[in-house]
């Protein structure tokens, strides 16, 4: 939205549909693959939709936060940033009844604080940096904390999402999927590797892109070796073993 | 002042080679950041680039050692700096390198004696930090004084700055001699994401606006095909830019990884570096060039 304009329900239905359709088919997909991933939920979202989040939770996916209401805290002030930490944390533990664990930046632009707030909320786990393709541990005063990076670029929306016209639809980011895991999979026989997919409810919600991600985790059943983690999982196996939670290729 | 210098006549590369291929790394991660208007960086453009030296580099560099394919690594003074196990690994492997500014500056709008100043600031951290005294040198938004300065102030052998043209040029001028060899239009930032279109500043690099690995291969496979087939009436090159933050991303990287393989198919296909076209163009100018 550009400053004055009122939503519209073009973009703005579009991304509704997140809440009232894509994240059931999403729940039901990982439900028949028994499959734990990590939902980031913005506290406003939770209010409007207790129900997903609730249904989320109960189903044993993480839940993390990614502030209350979409807040940009590039250059807010502590105050300002600890207390949408808090508030969303506050209102996700009420509908959830579970204390959250991990953190993502709303428009994945941290503040100069960010982690050094996270630390000292009692957060174990942040993914707001791109920077990486292993968990890091970041030390923030006395306390750690473990960064789980990702990328935007192999994200659903890049390649079916916004801006229209969308750059290669479902087929394209069927290629981007499986092109990442080949060659992730292939580097995991020489070295430590993980693979994070950033998919939102609006975009990888929908029957198309949905049956990309069906396809995608059929292909997977032909490897072995590799686990499904969510991010507060992947986490402790970082800070049990720090020493392998970073290496150069 | 100075004037180009091109061959009367097509001209032929040496005997058994059609097509030379120069891989070219640009190793620049997170430094051509674009600020927001407060000065500050974009972390989420920040981020996304740093991933270059931190992996997108290894991935590539391992890529181009499985095919022991040697190319030239264009690398910014600030990035050797922060990050000089990359740029030791490079040479390690025999690559081709050469100087990519300092910090990635868009030389077109700054004043002539900074953008001498950052030249010779470059020239020094990698004489510092890696023992080279660079031969090449690429400004992706060079300025109209970049070749003077460049013949005038630097020995540099080769300039790779312009987007001009299928084939190298020798520019004389300043009492010396300097080879420029152009790149072309199927860069990884041109077939792969937005990063360069016109404008000032340049386009934030967020992603979003990206073409399937499909594609990207589709158009080196195009530009390669067309290419062939023209060396084998005459001379012809396929400089391929690639980027360590673009190009070094696991997906991406595939695309690479399967050109190559496909392009070596050919009888005549070269996988070389800037300095050995610069040597290459310089006696097919003298033998059959006047």
């Amino acid at each position: 939205m550009f400053p004055g304009e009122r939503p519209n329900y073009m973009v703005g239905g579009a991304m509704q549909y997140g809440a009232r359709r894509g994240i059931w088919n999403i729940l039901e997909l990982l439900d028949k693959y028994q499959i734990k991933a990590t939902f980031f939920v913005v506290g406003t979202t939770a209010e409007k939709y207790p129900d997903t989040a609730q249904a989320a939770a109960k189903a044993g996916h993480e839940i993390a936060g990614m502030s209350y209401a979409f807040e940009s805290v590039r250059t807010a002030s502590t105050e300002r940033e600890r207390s949408i930490v808090r508030r969303s944390a506050a209102v996700l533990q009420e509908i959830t009844g579970n204390r959250i664990q991990g953190w993502r930046c709303a428009d994945y632009r941290i503040s100069p604080q960010t982690h050094d707030i996270l630390a000292e909320e009692g957060f174990v786990w942040d993914s707001s940096m791109l920077n990486d393709d292993l968990p890091y541990l970041f030390e923030c005063g006395a306390r750690r904390l473990v960064e789980i990076p990702f990328t935007t670029s192999t994200a659903d929306k890049t390649y079916v999402g916004y801006p229209y016209p969308q750059r290669g639809g479902p087929d394209g980011l069927a290629n981007v999927w499986n092109n990442e895991f080949e060659v992730l999979y292939g580097e995991s026989e020489r070295a430590r590797r993980c693979l994070i997919f950033s998919l939102q409810t609006w975009a990888t919600g929908r029957p198309a892109t949905l049956r990309v991600l069906r396809q995608f985790l059929d292909r997977l059943a032909g490897h072995e070796e590799f686990w499904f983690a969510r991010c507060g999982e992947l986490a402790k196996r970082c800070l049990e073993s720090p020493q392998d939670s970073h290496s150069k290729v | 002042m100075w004037k180009e210098k091109h061959p009367s006549q097509p001209g032929r590369w040496p005997q058994g080679v059609r097509l030379p291929i120069m891989v070219s790394v640009h190793h620049q991660s997170e430094e051509a950041t674009c600020p927001f208007p407060d000065g500050q960086p974009d972390p989420f453009d920040y981020g996304e680039r740093q991933y270059g030296a931190r992996r997108g580099a290894w991935r590539l560099l391992e890529i181009m050692q499985k095919h022991e394919v040697r190319g030239t690594w264009l690398i910014c003074g600030a990035t050797l700096e922060k990050y000089p196990e990359v740029a030791r690994a490079v040479k390690k492997a025999g690559h081709c390198v050469a100087g990519h500014t300092y910090a990635h500056e868009m030389m077109c709008n700054l004043p002539k004696h900074t953008e001498l100043n950052l030249i010779k600031k470059t020239v020094a951290v990698f004489e510092d930090l890696l023992g080279e005294h660079i031969q090449g040198w690429r400004t992706c938004f060079a300025s109209h004084d970049t070749v003077d300065l460049i013949l005038e102030h630097s020995d540099f052998a080769w300039d790779g700055s312009m987007w001009n043209d299928d084939l190298p040029s020798i520019i004389e001028g300043y009492g010396r001699e300097l080879l420029e060899i152009p790149f072309a239009t199927y860069s990884d930032t041109a077939l792969g994401v937005d990063i360069t279109s016109p404008g000032n500043p340049p386009t934030r690099y967020s992603t979003w606006n990206a073409n399937t690995p499909e594609f990207m291969f589709r158009g080196w496979k195009a530009a390669f095909d067309a290419l062939y087939e023209r060396g084998a009436e005459r001379a012809v090159m396929m400089p391929l830019v690639v980027h360590d933050f673009i190009t070094g991303r696991p997906f991406r990287s595939k695309v690479l990884d399967d050109f190559i393989a496909y392009a070596k198919q050919f009888e005549g296909v070269v996988f070389t570096a800037h300095d050995q076209v610069a040597s290459w163009w310089k006696d097919l100018y003298s033998t059959q060039g006047k």
